[in-house]
């Protein structure tokens, strides 16, 4: 039965399996074997792990990805919680305005990051404005400009799982809460809170995710000191002329990436399997 | 008394909503910020990079679609995105389909690799990419653009076009083929103009993620092969142009067209179901 299946199913995914066999795993393969420099050597690894610049870099992304992925998550939870009080109209209208950022380009996200937080920006024009003085806030090229940026790209990837776990709970629930005198504070706490926390997990780490391997936002927004793991993989292929090492940090890179995808993945099976 | 806290209660309530949408507002200004302020900009003097533009022109538009190091650019990113687009499409639908309807061994393992690029870091594949495809010769070129841009917008098309597989009724396609329709027939018949909608939204994000990926294109990229993304990455790092903004404001509006597009297809799709 399994093969017919399998030659029925065939000739439909064939071309689709050679090209993910031949254009995503061969590459990846050819990082683990590069690092190795053909499965023999541990050097890439260890001249890495001593260097300066990697601690930094590895340092930085570990903190940057906390802040702006938690960032994100209390960003994303406001906008999810006011959606989900929505008419559905309302809703789907509304819904745009997290839909275009979202597929807006990052490229043109930072460059208007550096119009808004530059120097001269909009932010430092209004602060002077307000308060009569001359306000330069350094905003921009530093930790904040990156964070800021990063928050910006991951905050509907947020909203998406904390909506959909929102709307799933029974608004019977909120009505006998309130019918039993709970203050919306207190319903807040006890009966939201609680049954978006699959939708807050889901949110957090695919959030957690996405922002280890940020290489434009950090390229663009930040200083020579923000350099992240995945800047660290350009420089060394660029600049540095060496393939081992910067498939080492690839590699690594790969790691940290599998150490959270695989609970997010495990998550998910189990909402599906609680859904059906 | 009954009124009374019934008053209170409403007075709570809607302080309540009241701070939760100007919260909410505020995280909407700062998402939508970025996309739109970009529009004015454009339209600003080409001396200057200021908002708001203290005059408005089509400078900068001009400039854009008059200097070659732009335009062929353009040219390019366009070319590799629709070409992308009508491979991964026509490789997504019937992918998409052997995955809704059939199981077979290794289907799990299948599914992950072909899903991977949404979550393993674009940069581990880029240098994956330029590493293989130097042995080929196909970096600095566009077939090699178009080979690693189908990998990574597969996923999305199939995602797309799965979740438009999933919403028809299989007893429909049972019932083509009781009927004697061979299974070709039965598909281009019967499932393929349920899915029309579907499929053209899955085309247009390839189009739309073909377009504006940067990381892979800026490692694959040759002095013939820059795309309009890598030309703009390596603009905003190295010469803070004005004529970027009118990029920018060109980018937004194809994303805006690509989203709208959408809301509509889908809002179609609910209306025949």
């Amino acid at each position: 039965m399994a093969t017919n299946a399998a030659r029925n199913a065939g000739p439909f995914i064939a071309p689709a399996a050679i090209l993910s066999l031949l254009v995503a795993l061969v590459p990846l393969v050819f990082i683990f074997y590069t690092s190795t420099v053909g499965g023999t050597s541990t050097e890439a690894f260890v001249s890495i792990l001593e260097s300066n610049l990697f601690r930094r870099a590895i340092k930085t992304t570990v903190i940057v990805s906390l802040l702006a992925s938690l960032i994100s998550l209390v960003l994303g939870y406001i906008v999810a919680l006011h959606l989900a009080r929505q008419s559905a109209r309302r809703r789907a209208a509304l819904m745009v305005l997290v839909l275009l950022p979202f597929w807006t380009s990052i490229l043109v996200k930072s460059y208007a990051f550096t119009i808004i937080l530059g120097r001269e920006g909009l932010v430092n024009s209004f602060l002077s404005w307000m308060t009569g003085a001359e306000v330069a806030l350094r905003l921009i090229f530093n930790r904040i400009g990156v964070i800021v940026g990063m928050t910006n790209y991951l905050t509907p990837l947020v909203v998406f799982p904390v909506l959909a776990s929102l709307l799933a709970i029974d608004p019977a629930l909120y009505r006998a809460a309130e019918v039993m005198g709970a203050k919306p504070g207190r319903i807040f706490l006890t009966v939201t809170l609680p049954l978006s926390a699959p939708g807050i997990l889901a949110g957090v780490l695919s959030a957690a995710v996405m922002s280890l391997g940020f290489f434009i936002v950090p390229a663009l927004l930040g200083g020579r000191q923000d350099l992240m793991l995945a800047n660290l993989v350009d420089f060394y292929t660029r600049e540095v002329l060496d393939w081992n090492v910067a498939s080492a940090v690839g590699v690594i890179l790969f790691v940290m990436v599998a150490v959270f995808a695989v609970p997010a993945m495990l998550l998910r099976r189990r909402q599906q399997q609680g859904a059906h | 008394m009954a009124a009374k806290s019934n008053a209170i209660k409403d007075w709570r309530n809607r302080i309540f909503q009241l701070v939760g949408g100007v919260l909410a507002f505020g995280v909407y200004l700062f998402l939508l910020a970025p996309s739109i302020i970009v529009i004015p900009v454009s339209f600003g003097s080409k001396y200057e990079l200021k908002f708001p533009p203290t005059e408005y022109s089509l400078d900068l538009y001009r400039i854009f679609f008059s200097t070659e190091s732009w335009t062929q650019p353009l040219f390019l990113s366009f070319r590799v995105a629709v070409i992308t687009t009508i491979i991964a499409t026509v490789i997504a639908v019937p992918a998409a389909y052997a995955m809704v309807r059939f199981d077979f061994t290794g289907k799990k393992l299948l599914i992950g690799l072909i899903m991977s690029p949404l979550v393993i870091p674009s940069v581990v594949f880029a240098l994956g990419i330029y590493l293989y495809f130097s042995y080929f010769k196909l970096t600095g070129t566009a077939t090699g653009l178009i080979i690693a841009h189908t990998m990574f917008v597969l996923p999305y098309t199939m995602v797309i076009v799965s979740a438009g597989i999933q919403k028809l009724d299989p007893n429909l396609e049972f019932g083509a083929m009781l009927m004697g329709a061979g299974r070709f027939r039965m598909l281009m018949t019967v499932v393929l103009p349920q899915l029309y909608p579907s499929i053209g939204a899955g085309a247009l994000f390839a189009f739309l993620i073909s377009f504006d990926e940067v990381v892979i294109s800026w490692f694959l990229a040759g002095p013939t092969t820059t795309t309009l993304s890598v030309k703009m990455f390596s603009a905003i790092q190295w010469e803070i142009s004005p004529v970027i903004a009118a990029v920018s404001t060109i980018l937004t509006v194809l994303s805006l067209i690509v989203c709208l597009v959408n809301v509509a297809l889908q809002k179609n799709t609910e209306i025949q179901n």
